[in-house]
């Protein structure tokens, strides 16, 4: 009940203080009048009165101070008398509050911009309704582990068990499309799926409607669904969206309705839907896919998703599915004979949806990526912690004299430590003030970039907040350390003399420690840098294989024009004519999609004599004559396309020596025949035998080997060519302009959908790996920047500490060369320790990624890690760059203490 | 004593200083005498004894030297001075009034 | 006398509730009554007065109002509460102990 009270009143007295201090001192004066009228009934004057009655009293702010303290605020006020020393004293020694700021702000703000994104991209789940009754569903490959594919037949057969489940949905991953929007072709992101996708996710459209059954057949009327983001971002939430029909692909497609707000994708990585279309309607919008319902047993990727009935459990529905896949096996036998790449094996997969991110089998490396990514800041953030650190030490050491003389004076020791640790608080709370701010700026730029995915950014605040919290605990942590240290300094010994000791480079003590450890991660960051650096130079010069300079492409559509087939053809051979005709052009030849992105992936069965070999992917583009001139792939036997090859000749085909290779046994298989797998009737013989080519594309380059190809003309398979290359002697950039007018002396409303030159192409390809390496460069700067200031806080400081050394030592005679060379010897040990230990973990580094290096195959597809070359001069570079940065920043304290005049540095205490 | 030790740090001094009136005494003894001729009321522990001693020596009102006791150990033993003579006089006179007083306002009954 | 303000120090407490128990009282009249009342024996210093007040309301065993006194003068009032009463009658216990104690002492001889 006391205590009750007594908390009471305290708290009343800090919130009401302001009333309460006016309230004494009126109480004290009216005592004073009062007193002072008494004094003056005893016959003393107005003014002697007054003085006596001051004196009876006693000073009148001892009494409010002790009245203050008796109210039990003494330790609030403190508190905040405190903090505003704390301040001013902050203020004073500007140079070290600000760098101390700076480096706490930067690396609070570069971890939560980082982690942010890190986090929109890989850890923030959407959250769908009753999302533990959901359930993931794979078939799984030959060693049981769940495929991206599956096949259309599983699942209908899956949808049947509606005692188990009270919903099916298959969804497509995401695909790019493209549409016409005010007059241009933009790129998107669709995804098909069934009628009931949102049925079995729980959600509800938020404006329209979801599309249905009728909708959801062959050759109905396209429709699609919106989604919220994209509502948002590419049409304005414009509410008359509903009804509007939009050109996709070509096609007229009527936007029946928006998605949810909440939904963003059948996938939880951060990559947003924009459109939902009916799974149906697959075959028309991007046509290798084909016609799932007709084909079974054809693998697609395909997303299943179930909802468990009431009552159902995970473990009966993989029973029940367990069923299923005995009698697929059954019925299907000849689906699981086949031995390419996505063998399908007997048995499926039922995983919770919780428990799944992209797919069982990618969660792995992707989390992988993200926790490395992680470690890089992470690295970033412990050198601007040790920084800190160091600074606080440096600092803690240099006002060893200060607090011996507060000591001696009376003050305690604990009084001291609080002291220091409330301007440690300060400081990190500035740096975290600092820090949000530079993230926040840091994420609007970063927002800016326009990266292949779309990644819904915004500051996280939970980060936000975790870096708050990890900024004091770092004030506390660094802060409190150096305060008790220097709490316990020997007074006596501090008053006497400068404690001479000097920069022992050959002790362990913890700011040396600090120093290498920071330019040791620096040198690793740098070397990281390098390493990407490398596998950037080496992808960009290796996998091209064609002719780049002076190629430039112009892609259209004729669908968007309305052309019917043979419009088409008739006006694609016409766009090449008129493209030959362009003066400076050596060469022109027409293509199905950009060049060297295979435009489908069919499964082929080899065959010399008729016999079923073996089923093989690989890429095929759909080129016509004259492309292989145009951009110079040097054939190798036989002969490309011509005029003979019509669509009512025999099918040909000219294939890549590593297909030739592999497939046929020799690199002359001029005369080999290979088909389809789904068709039986496209018997195709090989007439020419090219050298291989990249994709231009870095991530195929780099995520899949070498893939075999195989070319067949448009002109036989009667697909429409949907681009003109140009070879020209002069230069390419002004080729695309004349290619441009061109297509519109052809038809004014053909869209341009990609114009550029080939070198472009390839820039374009690489830019997600350039940002990459550019943060990489920028951390490792960062680090750099931040152990050098390290280093010039220690050498400033030590060389403060020696000024009356340096100063006798130059009074008596030594030139100034003798006394930096002294503290140089110190500084470079550190350095090179420093550079040599970072050095050392970057071979590792090297080493590791060596060894594990090459291809893996994680059931999606392959995954290669790049193997770097031990490169002793770009490693030779780094040390260089370090120990220049080092020797910079040691230098302008060390020749300042060379300019010390002698008398003056004695006189330095 | 078993209340605020700083209420009655002079009043303290002149229970010391009244202890040894009668002779000289070692500090343990001191408090002993005390105990006893108060009838187990007033009570001093070490941390306030000692304190007092070494302060009322300083203000020169006893002294103190080693001695041997009787069970032949050694301490030290405290004697007054002529100035805590007049000291101890002073304070007794002044207990008396202010203790009247005050049991002047407890009993007020206005 | 350093002797008075000692003993007077470590009694303020008792001296204020026994007042101000009678009935409620501004801090200057608090002063004036028990010089009054103990023959100008004890002369309140003013200066702890206050402090003692202050720690006084702080345990709760005294409130404070502004209002008007005698002469209509602005006055900042103190009254006792009902733990103030028993503090009270701690207090004056404990005083009567000491006192007792220390008389005895004075009276051996």
């Amino acid at each position: 009940m006391r205590a009750w009270h007594i908390l009471r009143s305290r708290l009343t007295s800090i919130v009401f203080r302001d009333r309460r201090e006016s309230d004494l001192s009126e109480e004290l004066r009216l005592h004073l009048e009062r007193e002072t009228e008494r004094l003056q009934a005893t016959g003393l004057s107005r003014e002697e009165a007054r003085l006596q009655a001051l004196r009876l009293f006693g000073g009148v702010e001892q009494i409010k101070e002790a009245a203050r303290d008796a109210r039990g605020t003494g330790a609030w006020d403190a508190l905040v008398r405190d903090t505003r020393h704390g301040l001013r004293r902050l203020l004073r020694d500007w140079r070290f509050t600000t760098a101390a700021v700076l480096i706490l702000g930067i690396a609070i703000g570069a971890n939560t911009a980082i982690f942010s994104v890190v986090n929109a991209v890989l850890f923030r789940k959407q959250t769908f309704a009753d999302a533990n009754r959901l359930v993931n569903i794979y078939q799984n490959d030959r060693s049981g582990k769940p495929m991206v594919v599956i096949s259309y037949a599983a699942y209908m057969e899956m949808a049947e068990y509606t005692d188990i489940f009270s919903g099916t949905m298959a969804s497509s991953i995401p695909n790019p499309v493209r549409y016409l929007a005010e007059g241009a072709v933009r790129n998107a992101v669709a995804e098909f799926s069934s009628a009931n996708y949102l049925n079995v996710l729980g959600l509800q459209p938020s404006l329209g409607r979801w599309f249905d059954a009728t909708e959801e057949r062959r050759g109905a009327p396209l429709v699609a669904v919106l989604g919220h983001q994209a509502w948002t971002r590419l049409f304005h939430a414009d509410p008359s969206i509903v009804g509007r029909v939009i050109r996709m692909e070509g096609l007229p497609v009527t936007i029946i309705g928006v998605g949810p707000a909440n939904l963003r994708g059948t996938l939880d990585v951060g990559l947003g839907t924009d459109f939902w279309l009916p799974i149906t309607a697959v075959p028309e919008l991007i046509s290798p896919m084909g016609a799932l319902r007709d084909a079974p047993t054809i693998l697609a990727p395909l997303f299943v998703k179930a909802r468990l009935r009431d009552g159902v459990t995970v473990a009966q529905a993989r029973a029940a599915m367990d069923v299923l896949a005995r009698r697929l096996a059954d019925e299907y036998p000849d689906a699981f004979r086949n031995s390419g790449e996505f063998a399908l094996g007997p048995g499926i997969t039922v995983i919770p949806s919780t428990d799944v991110r992209v797919h069982p089998q990618a969660d792995v490396p992707f989390m992988a990526l993200a926790s490395i990514v992680l470690f890089i800041v992470g690295l970033v953030l412990a050198i601007a912690c040790s920084n800190l650190a160091t600074l606080l030490l440096v600092r803690g050491a240099a006002r060893a004299k200060e607090v011996s003389v507060r000591l001696a004076m009376g003050a305690t020791r604990r009084q001291l430590v609080r002291h220091l640790l409330i301007e440690s608080l300060l400081l990190s709370l500035a740096g975290g003030i600092v820090g949000c701010v530079l993230a926040w700026w840091g994420m609007r730029a970063l927002q800016t970039i326009d990266l292949p995915f779309r990644v819904d950014m915004h500051v996280d605040y939970r980060v936000l907040a975790f870096a708050i919290v990890l900024s004091l605990i770092t004030g506390v942590v660094f802060g409190l350390a150096p305060a008790i240290k220097a709490t316990r300094v020997d007074l006596l010994q501090t008053l006497r003399d400068e404690g001479l000791q000097p920069i022992d480079h050959r002790r362990l003590t913890l700011k040396n420690a600090l120093i290498v450890v920071q330019v040791a991660i620096s040198v690793l960051l740098l070397g990281g840098t390098s390493i990407f650096l490398q596998a950037t130079a080496a992808t960009r010069a290796l996998r091209v294989g064609y002719a780049v300079d002076g190629v430039a492409m112009l892609e259209t559509d004729w669908r968007f024009a309305g052309y019917s087939e043979s419009a088409a053809k008739t006006a694609q051979d016409d766009l090449l004519r008129r493209i030959e005709a362009i003066p400076g052009v050596e060469s022109a030849a027409l293509l199905r999609g950009l060049p060297m992105v295979s435009t489908g992936m069919s499964i082929v069965v080899d065959s010399a004599t008729g016999q079923p070999g073996s089923e093989v992917e690989f890429h095929m583009l759909e080129a016509g004559p004259g492309f292989f001139d145009t951009l110079r792939i040097p054939l190798l036997y036989g002969r490309v396309f011509d005029a003979r090859d019509r669509a009512d000749s025999p099918r040909v085909a000219v294939i890549t020596e590593t297909m030739a290779r592999k497939y046929f046994g020799a690199v002359d298989a001029v005369g080999r025949r290979f088909r389809l797998k789904a068709d039986p009737n496209s018997w195709t013989e090989v007439i020419g035998i090219v050298r291989d080519t990249g994709t231009g594309d870095f991530e195929d380059d780099v995520l899949a080997p070498i893939g075999p190809t195989y070319y067949r003309s448009y002109t036989q398979s009667g697909a429409q060519a949907t681009t003109v290359l140009a070879r020209t002697s002069r230069d390419a950039a002004s080729l695309i302009a004349a290619m441009q007018r061109e297509l519109r002396a052809v038809d004014i409303t053909l869209p341009a959908i990609t114009a550029k030159t080939m070198a472009q192409r390839l820039e374009e390809s690489q830019t997600a790996p350039a940002v990459v390496a550019t943060l990489f460069a920028i951390l490792a700067g960062l680090g750099l920047v931040l152990a050098s200031i390290g280093l010039y806080a220690v050498v400033a400081f030590a060389v403060a500490r020696r000024s009356r050394e340096i100063g006798i030592r130059m009074a008596l005679g030594a030139r100034s060369q003798q006394v930096v060379s002294s503290i140089a010897r110190g500084v470079a040990a550190l350095i090179a320790v420093g550079t040599g230990i970072g050095l050392f973990f970057t071979v590792l580094l090297m080493l590791v990624m060596r060894a594990g290096g090459g291809s893996a195959d994680v059931g999606i597809g392959h995954m290669s890690v790049y193997r770097p070359s031990i490169d002793p001069l770009a490693l030779l570079g780094i040390a260089a760059v370090t120990a220049l940065v080092g020797v910079a920043a040691a230098f302008v304290p060390a020749r300042r203490a060379t300019r010390l005049h002698p008398l003056v540095a004695l006189r330095h205490e | 004593m078993n209340d605020r030790s700083d209420v009655l740090q002079g009043t303290l001094d002149m229970l010391v200083l009244r202890a040894l009136q009668l002779e000289p005494m070692h500090g343990w003894g001191i408090a002993e005498r005390i105990e006893h001729w108060s009838e187990h009321v007033l009570q001093l522990g070490q941390g306030t004894l000692y304190p007092g001693l070494y302060r009322l020596e300083r203000q020169n009102f006893i002294r103190s030297e080693w001695r041997i006791t009787d069970n032949n150990r050694r301490a030290r033993y405290y004697s007054l001075t002529a100035r805590g003579r007049k000291y101890l006089n002073e304070s007794l006179e002044q207990w008396r009034r202010v203790s009247r007083a005050i049991n002047l306002v407890l009993d007020a009954v206005n | 006398m350093s002797d008075q303000t000692d003993v007077l120090q470590g009694t303020l407490d008792l001296l204020i509730l026994r007042t101000i128990a009678l009935e409620p009282m501004h801090g200057w009249a608090i002063a004036q009554r028990i010089n009054q009342i103990s023959d100008e024996l004890l002369r309140v210093q003013q200066g702890s007065l206050y402090p003692a007040l202050h720690r006084l309301e702080h345990q709760g065993w005294i409130t404070a109002e502004w209002g008007a006194s005698e002469n209509n003068r602005r006055a900042r009032f103190y009254a006792v509460t009902k733990a103030g009463r028993k503090q009270l009658a701690t207090e004056v216990e404990k005083w009567e102990r000491l006192s007792a104690g220390v008389n005895l002492l004075l009276q051996r001889t």
